[in-house]
Order: C-alpha cells, then sequence, then structure tokens
C-alpha cells in the first residue's frame, strides 16, 4: 500500500481536487507512454541506418587507406604529405537541426568534396595517378564518415530521451499514481466515518429528546 | 563549421588531401585530450574526426566535455589498422539502455 501524501485535509473539497489530479495524472501517463512506444519505433528505424552507416564509412577507410599506401609507396611518404599539405582546403559542414518526435537532432550537410584532378592544388608533373586515386579514397571515405557522425548522434539523442520518457512514465506509474490513489481512498474512509459518527450522534440526540419529552 | 582530425599521420594525411584543413597528428591520448581542448575553444568547431585507437582511453573524458553542448560532433573512425575490437559494442550498450530493462523507482 502506497503511502498517502501527507498534510491534506479529509475534506469534499480536497477529494475533488485530488480526483482531477488523478485523472490528470492518468492522462499524461497514457500521453507519456505512446511517446515512448513512438520514440522506440523511431530508435529501431535509426538502429538499421547506423549500423549501415559504420559499415560503409569502415569500407572506405580501408580502400582510402590501401590507396594511399599504394601512393606512399610509389611517391614516398614524405612526398605524399608534401603534397597532402599543398591541396585547397574544402568548404567545411554546414548544420541543421532536424526534430524526430520533438528531439532535436543535428542535419550535417557537407558542402562537395568530390573534385577533379585539377581542383586540388598540387601540382601534377611529379605526381601520379596513384595518388589522385588515394585522394579520392578520401574524399569519399569523408562523406561516409560525416554522414556515421550525424546518425550516430541522432540515435544517442533519442536513446537519451526513450530513458527520460521511460523515467517519467515509471515515476507515474509507481510513485505518483498510487499515492494519489491511496489518499482518495484515506480521504474517503474519513468522510465515511465522519459521516457514521454524525448520524449516530442525530440518533442518540433524537433519542435523548423522546426520552425527555416522555418523562 | 569546421571539421577536424585528429590522428596519427597517414589518417592526417589522407584527410588532408581530401581538403579538411585543420588535421593534427598526435602520437598519444594525452596529446589527442590537449588537442581536443583546443578544438573545443572555438564556436566553429562542427565535427571532430578521431581515430579509435586514440579515442579508446580518453572517451568519457571527452564526453564529459561535451555535455550540454550540441557541436562538435565527434565521430571514431578506424586508422589503418581496421577497426578495434571493443568490449561492448557502443549501440548494443545504447539499446540495453533504451529498451532493456525496466527501472523502477520505489
Amino acid at each position: 500500500m502506497a503511502e498517502i501524501i501527507e498534510g491534506v485535509n479529509p475534506t469534499r473539497m480536497e477529494l475533488l481536487k485530488l480526483r482531477t489530479k488523478v485523472k490528470l495524472a492518468k492522462k499524461g501517463h497514457r500521453l507519456l507512454k505512446e511517446k515512448r512506444d513512438a520514440l522506440i519505433m523511431e530508435f529501431f528505424n535509426i538502429l538499421e541506418e547506423a549500423r549501415g552507416a559504420r559499415r560503409r564509412a569502415e569500407e572506405n577507410l580501408e580502400r582510402a587507406f590501401k590507396a594511399l599506401m599504394l601512393a606512399q609507396t610509389s611517391l614516398g611518404t614524405l612526398k605524399v604529405m608534401e603534397c597532402a599539405y599543398s591541396t585547397k582546403p574544402s568548404p567545411g559542414i554546414e548544420s541543421y537541426t532536424r526534430s524526430i518526435m520533438g528531439v532535436r537532432v543535428p542535419v550535417l550537410e557537407l558542402a562537395e568534396v568530390r573534385r577533379g584532378v585539377l581542383e586540388r592544388g598540387y601540382g601534377f608533373t611529379d605526381t601520379n595517378t596513384q595518388l589522385d586515386e588515394a585522394a579520392t579514397r578520401f574524399e569519399e571515405a569523408l562523406e561516409a564518415v560525416v554522414q556515421l557522425a550525424e546518425v550516430e548522434r541522432s540515435i544517442k539523442l533519442l536513446a537519451k530521451e526513450i530513458e527520460s520518457t521511460k523515467r517519467r512514465v515509471n515515476a507515474l506509474e509507481n510513485v505518483l499514481l498510487p499515492r494519489l490513489e491511496a489518499t482518495v481512498k484515506y480521504i474517503k474512509m474519513r468522510l465515511d466515518e465522519m459521516e457514521k459518527e454524525n448520524f449516530f450522534r442525530l440518533k442518540r440526540i433524537k433519542a435523548m429528546i423522546e426520552a425527555r419529552e416522555a418523562a | 563549421m569546421r571539421i577536424s582530425v585528429i590522428g596519427d599521420r597517414d589518417t592526417t594525411t589522407g584527410f588532408r588531401l581530401a581538403g579538411v584543413e585543420d588535421v593534427h597528428t598526435v602520437a598519444s591520448p594525452e596529446e589527442a585530450m590537449q588537442k581536443f581542448r583546443e578544438i573545443l575553444k572555438s564556436e566553429d568547431s562542427g565535427l571532430v574526426i578521431i581515430t579509435e585507437r586514440l579515442a579508446e582511453s580518453i572517451r568519457e573524458e571527452m564526453e564529459r566535455l561535451l555535455e550540454k553542448r550540441s557541436f562538435p560532433l565527434v565521430v571514431e573512425i578506424p586508422d589503418k589498422g581496421g577497426a578495434i575490437e571493443r568490449k561492448v559494442d557502443p549501440l548494443n550498450e545504447l539499446v540495453r539502455r533504451a529498451v532493456g530493462v525496466e527501472i523502477k523507482i520505489e
């Protein structure tokens, strides 16, 4: 039996107030439960996407590192590094937020990173196609990694929201509602008790008055 | 917003080739953490790419610094040695926490 809320007067007013509170809590409980279920569904949708994104990013990176190694063996590590540092920087990312069931998740937009050989900015008289290949592969990998970052953040935020929603559902279900209901019951009992007392008192008085009149 | 890369020499060279300007070549997790702090100082930072091997031991510390911040996003990538074995799959851990054991407050 849940404990009752302390400091309530067993009056009819309190009883009415409590009853509306119970109703509200039940409604909130139902809504939160629905929210939780919808979030979990959304979570599983994105989960698949996240697993796919990680796999894609890992594959892309593996290919990119292989291409880089080939470039390094043909040109020498130092030459590759030198070329890398003379490439033109590409623009960064734009970010927005999107809302999934009221959870704000980030959306990253990467400006076009795939470039032609001439746009990269390193000389091409003393470089070779292996280097171009490595650069292309890393551009692809970068795209995949940016996407991965976005999905992983989204799923983390969703998981957090699910957790807090669940906690609120449980708090309502296991703490607040039983307490409210116990209090309602307590007040009802007290009111009934008072009524009974009153009734008996009236009976007694009536009996006394009748006895006096008969005397 | 800016993309930053923290990693070993090959990782930074590769991403530099792809046009990422803000790359930091580090040798140890401590150094990586220091770079990470520097990156966080800038408001413009949108994404930090870090290799798993470096992130492994500083993950908690990074997460603490990121609390309450929506940017930058941090993503861990395998380096040239490939993906590392994790004790717990971070995604499975999320699933367990989100839909796993019901937490009851008495």
